[in-house]
């Protein structure tokens, strides 16, 4: 006897079945010891930043050319965005792209290598020492060099290539440069007497204008790049719905590129073409705008919940980060307090407003599943398991959202009047906010330890019927 | 009540018993099950899911053949996953729209 359920459609047979019988369990689901290091990681990693910020609110409040602002920076970028970044990837990338993460062992080395690189680098640029920061750095090179090997390598798996595998393998390609460009600089400055042609070569450009081009590499062409790839498959996939128009996705991440590649030679020329590139940035930041309110406006999930609007927060953020950019690349640009600690404004909207804040809301979706995945996916079917939304509070969920936006807000505005009282104000709001935020993971990750299984009630059919 | 439709009723309520984690709402009002078939003592059920690649595969598919297992009654249980036709949110039931604030069709 076969029964058809009302809402189901026709079944093409043709086409290849995937059985439980043919994939076992866990041959394909991806670990969650390795994402949730990273994750761990990263967080603690942001939790010492801001309380460093919090001790030492003149880090934001003074121009950032200092041992301590880059050292906190490097914290932040290297000990929480790219270990979340890269232990999510390792999550997500084969779940995107529909594939096998090419080696968890790797990954697993690139770990080691990571946390001893940053953590080194970190403590190097804060007793400003060059010789230990190039030392750390090359430890890290070779932790990131494993990372894109491994990537690169799961995107070659890739069956059909699209918009995210182009965005990932830019990504890729950017923080390879990102890290190499910091550390060519890190050894020029380090062994400037054994290497005069190298650190002639380095000398010529201007060190400042050198940093932000470094940054720029890393934060546009790795963070930013992967959040807009990504959500092109996350957004749908949270909000039932579905991406609108692959052309328009497919030139934001090109225009992504093309403004990045451009602004990177313009910043380290100091040229006034900047402002050429900052506009083809933009160009791409609004095409990823129209094309993500088109998959919201398709969407057939009316309610969107905390974690998608953090997102949608993050990226609205992007619009007054395309002022500021906009602004900083006029080439008539006066050069007053004002406009030097804009620059400051503008690191920390797009660092912490915008991918920081993005990440966040996407947490509430990653940890969750990591936690559910090693809790409860050898339960399901078996007892009465929780759905990822009951694996943490909605209502501290929100209450940390809204005091990160006060913090965030009020952070921004001291940074540019240079007032450290209301800096350490704004930014111990934003402590605050990722203290309750950091409890709701605590409350996720105690699924580990004290499982919340109901049973099921038993059934019986009839046999002589069956 | 025939033994047959009871039967079915209970095949129904067990799938049932197996949620998309993500969304929250079980797979049978979310209209992930197309069809099951059921024959001395073995069900099989041709199901998808809301998107290809879903990081929930396994754990779901596993998890209808657990919950059919529990049944008693049952001595094999077989999960097709396909993907074609794809799934799409039109496919819930009502209570599966209900349960996930859907609309918009």
């Amino acid at each position: 006897m076969e029964a058809t359920l009302p809402k189901s459609a026709t079944v093409n047979r043709a086409v290849p079945r995937v059985t439980p019988q043919t994939q076992p369990f866990g041959a394909t689901a991806p670990s969650s010891t390795l994402p949730l290091l990273f994750t761990i990681t990263g967080l603690l990693a942001l939790f010492l930043g801001a309380g460093w910020i919090v001790v030492q609110p003149d880090i934001l409040a003074m121009y950032h050319y200092s041992p301590a602002a880059i050292a906190a920076t490097h914290l932040f970028v290297l000990g929480w965005l790219c270990s979340i970044v890269m232990g999510a990837m390792y999550q997500l990338v084969p779940v995107a792209l529909e594939t096998k993460l090419f080696s968890e062992r790797l990954a697993q080395i690139q770990f080691a290598f990571h946390l001893i690189g940053f953590v080194g680098m970190v403590w190097a640029f804060s007793v400003w020492n060059p010789k230990s920061v190039a030392l750390f750095g090359a430890v890290l090179a070779v932790g990131v060099a494993l990372f894109i090997y491994n990537i690169a390598r799961t995107l070659l798996r890739v069956p059909k290539w699209n918009v995210i595998a182009t965005s990932v393998a830019s990504a890729i390609g950017w923080v390879l440069l990102a890290v190499a460009a910091g550390l060519v600089v890190a050894v020029a400055k380090s062994y400037s007497e054994s290497l005069p042609t190298l650190a002639g070569w380095v000398f010529r450009f201007d060190p400042i204008g050198a940093m932000h081009a470094h940054a720029h590499l890393g934060a546009i062409g790795f963070f930013l790049i992967l959040i807009v790839g990504v959500s092109y498959k996350l957004i749908p996939m949270f909000t039932l719905s579905e991406l609108q128009n692959p052309r328009r996705a497919a030139w934001s991440v090109i225009l992504l590129n093309t403004g990045l590649a451009g602004s990177f030679v313009t910043i380290l020329l100091r040229s006034p073409w900047k402002l050429a590139f900052t506009l083809v940035v933009i160009a791409a930041l609004v095409l990823y705008a129209l094309e993500l309110r088109a998959i919201l406006r398709a969407r057939k999930r009316a309610a969107m919940d905390w974690g998608v609007r953090g997102f949608l927060t993050a990226v609205s953020f992007m619009f007054p980060l395309s002022i500021i950019a906009a602004v900083l690349s006029w080439p008539g640009l006066p050069v007053n307090t004002y406009t030097m600690q804009l620059e400051n404004v503008y690191g920390f909207l797009g660092l912490v407003g915008v991918v920081s804040f993005a990440i966040i809301g996407m947490l509430y979706k990653i940890i969750p599943f990591i936690v559910w995945f090693g809790t409860y996916s050898h339960h399901i079917g078996r007892a009465q398991v929780p759905s990822l939304a009951e694996l943490y509070s909605a209502r501290l969920q929100i209450i940390s959202y809204w005091i990160f936006l006060a913090g965030l807000l009020t952070t921004l505005l001291a940074m540019e009047f240079s007032n450290v009282v209301a800096v350490r104000c704004g930014t111990g709001l934003l402590a605050a906010s990722l203290a309750v935020f950091g409890f709701n993971v605590a409350t996720m990750l105690r699924h580990f330890v004290r499982p919340q299984l109901k049973p099921l009630p038993k059934t019986s059919v009839n046999r002589a019927i069956l | 009540m025939t033994a047959s439709e009871q039967n079915e009723q209970t095949i129904l309520a067990a799938l049932r018993q197996v949620i998309d984690p993500e969304i929250g709402c079980n797979i049978v009002d979310l209209g992930l099950v197309y069809s099951y078939a059921f024959n001395a003592g073995k069900v099989t059920v041709v199901m998808t899911l809301t998107t290809p690649g879903c990081p929930m595969h396994e754990s779901i598919s596993w998890g209808v053949k657990n919950a059919l297992m529990n049944i008693e009654g049952i001595t094999e249980a077989e999960v097709d996953i396909v993907w074609d036709p794809p799934w799409n949110p039109s496919m819930m039931t009502e209570v599966g729209r209900r349960m996930t604030g859907t609309g918009n069709f």
